[in-house]
């Protein structure tokens, strides 16, 4: 089962990978197919990183205790200020592991 | 999805370049692809090690879900995908289906049609072997380091130094969970996966350049969250499509590509024709 899943899971990633990458293939995405992917990336990163962020042990929890959420606010402000995708991860891992 | 194209003067433009690329590929000596594999090797080391405590949480999840340190090892080396990995873990180990898991996988993976249609004219000229490689080594990180767009002259030796050590380093980070998952109880506790929020908040917050991106991602995360607070299994699937629908609509609505039209498109588009 577990064997199964890991390639069936290849398979899918490797060919949304390399079918564009083919040029035998004329296949094209149509404009507004590009443009509905192009808002695939931020949308499926936020929706995995959110409830890391903002759920706590089945609850939603916004106190100042989540240190979670105090660093990934960090992390945004880092990420916005200085558009460094390193300095902010490590920034904010930094902190992450010092108050948690 | 897709849409077929005839024979246009699009492909013949792509065909003189295949050619072309194929002889300077050629003429190259291995000294020169050496130094093109170490610069791309050094350009992704950030990336590769900002990986690290993420490719330890693939492998100590991995253990703890309960797969053997040969399959969770095969899930780096094989699949190569760290987050459709973590969320296809959380799935198993709530003990969901494999068709959710693999639908769930399209669409986190859907992303890298976009990235392989940006980087077709640059790939799609070289041989197979070339193709098959960097098609497989294709990740957010190695996107961003070898999309450089059409300023810089695209060099496979250069991504595929990228590509092939951003592989080793996820794959050892991997090991090194596995290792730790083995040997450390509650390694969880750690709070491992705030590498996964780290990294995502640093690759996404960049992509906000746009207000409906904002309201994209705004529309995803409330909905994601809402959606994890109420134990919905499909949230993941719910909160993105809906945040790239409501992006799409915002834009529609409010005629927001109208001044420099459709930038993405376009862009990708004049690559093709070159």
């Amino acid at each position: 089962m577990i064997w199964l899943m890991i390639f069936s899971m290849a398979a899918v990633v490797f060919i949304s990978r390399h079918l564009l990458l083919e040029p035998k293939l004329p296949l094209r995405l149509s404009k507004n197919t590009q443009t509905f992917l192009s808002y695939s990336a931020p949308a499926v990163l936020t929706a995995i990183f959110s409830p890391i962020v903002f759920v706590q042990e089945g609850k939603l929890d916004l106190s100042l205790d989540n240190s979670y959420l105090i660093c990934a606010v960090v992390a945004t402000l880092l990420a916005f200020v200085t558009r460094n995708t390193l300095l902010t991860t490590v920034l904010s891992m930094g902190l992450f592991f010092t108050i948690h | 999805m897709f849409t077929a194209a005839l024979a246009s003067p699009l492909f013949l433009g792509a065909k003189m370049r295949t050619e072309k690329t194929i002889e300077a590929e050629i003429a190259r000596t291995p000294n020169s692809k050496a130094k093109a594999f170490l610069k791309g090797t050094l350009a992704m080391m950030p990336l590769t090690i900002a990986v690290i405590p993420w490719g330890i949480l693939a492998g100590s999840f991995a253990i703890e879900v309960g797969l053997t340190p040969i399959e969770s090892q095969a899930m780096s080396a094989i699949i190569f995908a760290g987050a459709a990995q973590l969320v296809a873990l959380g799935m198993v180990k709530a003990g969901i289906g494999l068709w959710s898991i693999l639908i769930t996988t399209l669409l986190i993976t859907s992303r890298h049609l976009l990235y392989a249609m940006a980087m077709r004219s640059q790939i799609s000229p070289l041989s197979l072997k070339w193709r098959l490689t960097l098609g497989f080594l294709l990740t957010d990180e190695l996107f961003a380091i070898a999309n450089q767009g059409k300023l810089h002259k695209f060099d496979p030796w250069y991504a595929l130094g990228g590509g092939l050590s951003f592989y080793l380093g996820w794959n050892l980070a991997t090991l090194l969970g596995i290792i730790a998952g083995n040997a450390i109880d509650n390694l969880g506790e750690l709070g491992l996966d705030f590498a996964i929020a780290a990294t995502f908040i640093a690759l996404v917050v960049p992509t906000v350049k746009k207000p409906s991106i904002l309201v994209c991602v705004l529309v995803s995360l409330t909905l994601a969250v809402v959606c994890a607070v109420l134990d919905i299994q499909a949230g993941l699937l719910i909160a993105a499509l809906l945040g790239m629908s409501a992006g799409v609509l915002y834009a529609k609505v409010t005629g927001e590509d109208k001044p420099a039209p459709k930038t993405n498109t376009t862009a990708i588009q004049a690559e093709e024709t070159l």
